[in-house]
């Protein structure tokens, strides 16, 4: 059997070779629809993960904790208990990068220039200094520390229509957690640009400490617990485990898509359209290398009649065609899938913006700007499974042509 | 109804061939009646369209007949499967076409061989036979040429020694002579008759050519689709192949 096979391989190999112009159209095709692919999800991906990545570490993390009651109500008398021991569970937690308490309040800040209303975040400022990227967005002054207390930062758009700079007060009116109103007064430490117009122009941080206690709640009580996970592709696995084994009756672990559903469907239908108009680009592909492939075995009619009349099976001959399709797989999409790779190396790091002469500000979803900086998603099984799915699609193409052998003619053939 | 004697290599018993269907029908052959015995040298001739490539389909397995039987070894072939037919021709008939019809990727040596792989002989006996095959037929070191690199008398001995490598009972020789120089034609009739002779192989040509007779241990015309007389002399063949 082996050296039938042999034979039949090397035929196959020496058949694809006898026209080298259309075996090079031919690999060509698979490349491209190899390497595209493999360059659009990549990139597509890696400004997903970003983006996820980002409002994550900003916000309440990929996993958040929280009152099952605060998405209906997002209101600070929602809160939930008993946060250190929860919080000391999840840092102990392997598949936990770091958690965050956040106290949240809906409010108005007050200046002589006017009141808007805003919300305040009472962070934990070291543990924002490590997650978050806001700490790098501070544009004038300098951002929170450690028992800050009542200095805050805010949005360079919120400080524009409070018309107050770095050092200058601000009085923030909200409810405590028993209903009653409450004021406080607040200095600015720090201006921050993120690039979100509704986050430039609607957030303030400070201190969770000094946020608890305008509101009135315990240092064991907090608005949301955000954890941020070492692999967010994985945190569904995990939200039910800790559902069981953490949450008390009133708390609830949501994903990010939960806490953020606007992101997530945005994502959700931008991944659906890229997928599609891939697969389409992948058809088109198929039809070069599915009419070449056809060329190929339709001229050699003649040739597959004469090899069937001295002998040759049906199986044998599609066997060959096989191999035929099997050589430009193999030779085609691993070339792809590298060209693909050193196309996306060579684009990361570029600013997306100058290509598109886009303002950053211009490039928010949900609120949120998306990194304009390329950084492409480099995973080894997405990379792959791009390549064995157009593999498959090319031995795919092959059926035809042999069921094209499985009817010829002999006689026929061989007469003409 | 006549029984199949031991040295009979093909018996074929009123053997029709129509092509078409409905009102268009074309009767290629009328009742066909042949015996070919082991060791024949037969020379089937007669003008274009008298049937005589159908006929070596027929007996090839290629094609099969309307009606009839057509005993190949002993095995009626009319009753087997496209893959036991396939199986047949690998081990019992010989092909040699009238364009060559090589595996146009494979060197003279790899034609020659690919048969006796398709038959799972194994390398070192595949090699001694190809070799001396190849010797004897006079290619003896073109073995690693490919078609294109052949003339067309060289193409046709590597047919030749790719039609007789598997030491088939029967070769079918299909208008041989017909794209070769009248030299060329004759050293291959010399060359199929000398194996025709040291191996008993059976053959059967089908040609126009009336140089090929003078080779042949007996002649057939065929004629409106029926054999219509198997001794000729050398003048009435030359009009029957003519008319």
């Amino acid at each position: 059997m082996m050296p039938k096979a042999l034979m039949i391989i090397r035929i196959a190999w020496r058949s694809i070779w006898r026209s080298k112009r259309r075996t090079l159209i031919s690999i060509f095709s698979i490349v491209i629809g190899t390497g595209l692919p493999t360059f659009t999800v990549c990139l597509g991906w890696g400004f997903y993960n970003g983006l996820i990545d980002d409002v994550a570490r900003l916000m309440a993390g990929h996993v958040t904790y929280e009152h099952v009651e605060y998405r209906n109500s997002p209101s600070i008398d929602l809160w939930v208990d008993d946060i250190q021991a929860i919080n000391s569970a999840l840092n102990n937690n392997d598949e936990v990068l770091s958690t965050k308490q956040m106290v949240l309040l809906q409010g108005v800040a007050h200046t002589a220039k006017g009141a808007v209303g805003v919300s305040l975040m009472g962070i934990e400022p070291s543990k924002e200094i490590s997650v978050s990227f806001l700490p790098d967005s501070i544009v004038s002054g300098e951002y929170l520390s450690q028992g800050d207390g009542r200095r805050a930062i805010i949005g360079n758009k919120l400080a524009e229509r409070l018309n107050i700079k770095v050092g200058k007060k601000f009085v923030f009116t909200s409810n405590d957690i028993n209903g009653e109103l409450v004021e406080d007064l607040f200095r600015v430490k720090g201006i921050f640009k993120t690039g979100s117009s509704a986050f430039d122009s609607y957030v303030v941080q400070s201190d969770i400490n000094f946020a608890r206690e305008v509101v009135g709640l315990n240092s064991n009580a907090t608005s949301q617990l955000g954890i941020i996970v070492k692999n967010p592709d994985n945190h569904d696995k995990i939200l039910e485990r800790w559902q069981n084994e953490l949450a008390s009756n009133d708390g609830v672990f949501l994903s990010w898509r939960q806490i953020m559903p606007d992101i997530a469907t945005y994502i959700y239908m931008d991944r659906g359209s890229l997928v599609i108009i891939m697969i389409m680009l992948v058809i088109l592909v198929q039809f070069t290398m599915f009419s070449t492939i056809l060329m190929s075995v339709l001229e050699r009619k003649r040739e597959f009649a004469s090899l069937l009349a001295i002998g040759t099976k049906h199986v044998e001959l599609n066997l060959q065609i096989f191999f035929e399709t099997l050589i430009f797989g193999l030779i085609a999409c691993p070339i792809g899938s590298f060209l693909g790779v050193g196309a996306l190396k060579w684009v990361e790091g570029y600013d997306i913006s100058k290509l598109i002469e886009a303002n950053p500000e211009d490039m928010s979803i949900g609120g949120f700007t998306m990194d304009p900086i390329i950084t492409p998603f480099f995973s080894a099984p997405l990379i792959l499974q791009i390549s064995i799915i157009i593999f498959l699609l090319v031995l795919i193409l092959g059926i035809v042509p042999m069921f094209l052998v499985s009817r010829i003619s002999i006689v026929d053939e061989l007469r003409a | 109804m006549s029984t199949v004697k031991s040295n009979e290599i093909v018996l074929l018993q009123n053997i029709k061939k129509d092509y078409g269907q409905g009102n268009v029908v074309t009767e290629a052959l009328r009742g066909v009646d042949l015996k070919l015995v082991k060791g024949d040298f037969t020379v089937m001739m007669g003008p274009s369209g008298s049937g005589k490539s159908t006929l070596l389909n027929i007996i090839g397995g290629l094609d099969r007949a309307t009606s009839g039987k057509t005993i190949i070894n002993g095995q009626d072939i009319g009753i087997l499967s496209n893959k036991a037919l396939s199986l047949m021709r690998l081990n019992n008939i010989g092909f040699v076409f009238q364009n060559y019809n090589l595996i146009p990727v494979l060197t003279a040596y790899e034609n020659a061989e690919y048969v006796l792989m398709l038959q799972g002989i194994n390398p070192l006996q595949r090699r001694e036979k190809v070799m001396s095959l190849l010797q004897e037929i006079g290619l003896d070191g073109l073995e690693n040429r490919f078609p294109r690199e052949l003339s067309g008398g060289q193409q046709q001995r590597v047919a030749i020694a790719r039609a007789v490598a598997s030491d088939p009972q029967l070769v079918l020789a299909d208008e041989i002579t017909a794209n070769v120089d009248s030299e060329t034609a004759q050293s291959l009739l010399e060359l199929m008759v000398s194996l025709n002779q040291n191996n008993k192989t059976t053959f059967l040509f089908s040609t126009h050519d009336p140089a090929v007779i003078k080779f042949a241990k007996r002649v057939i015309i065929l004629k409106d689709g029926n054999i219509s007389n198997e001794k000729l002399s050398s003048v009435e063949i030359e009009e029957s192949t003519h008319k």
